[in-house]
């Protein structure tokens, strides 16, 4: 069944229902009054600091709980591109600056050290680190690229001590070309390594 | 209190200190779980690092191996490094073992590993690190140069007193002879000697 093109009906219907309905002046002053009068939602003004926003305990937890899902979120979409296994270094280039024991980075306290991790793949769309300290877990330090350079870094704070590596290149997991090798390829493609002084302080 | 903590955390991010995660993967069944925590507690009780047994299993678990593959490979590893303390000796430290049960898997010897240990021991810098020399051999193994002939290079080179950094330097020169498609002999035995002359020259 067909509806008739431009209804004559609907056409006096719209028209009626858009008329100003009539109200009583007074009413109208009275709600008005009583609109202005009643406290604003979400704003504390108990204390005389306009502007407080103060959120009741069920919203602040909804809140969290949208943070936390949208977090689960981003990690199960990381982890479903981190988890394959390859050994392809096609999209790695070899410009990578990382230093064979890298660098440490004055930091503020002798137990650990910041490190630079560095990775020259310009034609990579996501680039994460997996390692002994942080539980080969692709979702947990992703490196942030250089638009102008396609260089993607990160810098964390590691511990002193010997700590085994490698970086995700769009799901395939290579070795970090300018380390050391680790011979511990029991999974497929060898890993990296870095030595933490932790001296610097 | 706790409230500025917890901001301090979440704020952290990924500059924040890792440190090493000790627990066992929960995606391995229940056997193979049971069966590295009871790996993993022989291990402790015999003094050996146990840090690297769960970083194996979390990598295994990340590159999908299965169960019997994951526990093979964290076999192979508790073994190597109860072979890299008794080469070392009992006073060696945990990164220490860890970086010689590398070595032993890229194919060194353990009378290797412990000429190399008495080398270092002799050096008159005590702030340099066995570790270093440790991971330079097992990489230089790693990447095709015989060995044996790694080891006897970077204990001779440890033996003359040749820094860390120059330890790393030594490193990566081989490697771009390597790439430059240089026979892995010949280009450890040239670097060898030029890292000693230099080492000599600068001594006092």
């Amino acid at each position: 069944m067909s509806e008739p093109e431009n209804p004559q009906w609907l056409d006096r219907a719209s028209e009626e229902l858009r008329e100003e309905v009539p109200v009583r002046p007074e009413w109208r002053a009275g709600l008005l009054a009583d609109i202005a009068s009643a406290p604003r939602p979400g704003i504390d003004d108990t204390d005389g600091r306009n502007g407080r926003i103060v959120l009741h305990p069920l919203a602040g937890l909804a809140a969290a709980l949208a943070f936390a899902a949208i977090g689960a979120g981003a990690m199960f979409a990381i982890m479903s591109w981190g988890g394959r296994e390859s050994a392809s270094t096609t999209e790695v280039g070899l410009a990578s600056s990382v230093p064979a024991v890298a660098a440490p980075i004055p930091a503020t306290d002798a137990a650990s050290d910041v490190v630079r991790f560095e990775l020259s793949a310009p034609s990579a769309t996501r680039v994460a680190l997996v390692g002994s300290f942080n539980r080969w877990n692709p979702a947990a330090t992703p490196l942030h690229r250089d638009a102008a350079t396609g260089t993607w870094t990160v810098s964390l704070r590691l511990p002193a001590g010997r700590h085994v590596y490698a970086f995700v290149v769009d799901g395939d997991v290579t070795a970090d070309p300018a380390a050391p090798r680790a011979a511990d390829a029991d999974f497929g493609s060898p890993n990296s390594v870095v030595l933490v002084s932790g001296r610097s302080s | 209190m706790r409230r500025p903590a917890l901001i301090a955390l979440l704020l952290l991010g990924p500059a924040g200190a890792f440190a090493q995660d000790r627990t066992i993967p929960p995606k391995l069944a229940a056997p193979t779980r049971a069966s590295l925590e009871r790996l993993i507690d022989s291990a402790a009780v015999a003094g050996l690092p146990i840090d690297p047994l769960y970083s194996k299993a979390q990598e295994g678990v990340f590159r999908g191996a299965d169960d019997a593959r994951v526990l093979a490979a964290v076999q192979r590893l508790a073994r190597d490094l109860g072979d890299a303390r008794t080469a070392l000796g009992d006073s060696a430290s945990g990164e220490e073992i860890t970086a010689a049960a590398n070595a032993l898997r890229a194919g060194v010897k353990t009378t290797e590993l412990s000429r190399l240990r008495e080398s270092h021991a002799k050096r008159r810098h005590s702030d340099q690190r066995l570790t270093v020399a440790l991971v330079v051999l097992a990489d230089l193994a790693t990447r095709g140069v015989p060995p044996a002939l790694a080891a006897a290079s970077v204990t001779e080179l440890v033996a003359r007193n040749v820094s860390d950094g120059a330890l790393i330097s030594f490193r990566q020169t081989i490697e771009r002879d390597l790439l430059d498609g240089r026979p892995a002999a010949s280009a450890l035995d040239a670097r060898t000697r030029t890292f000693i002359d230099d080492a000599e020259r600068r001594r006092p």
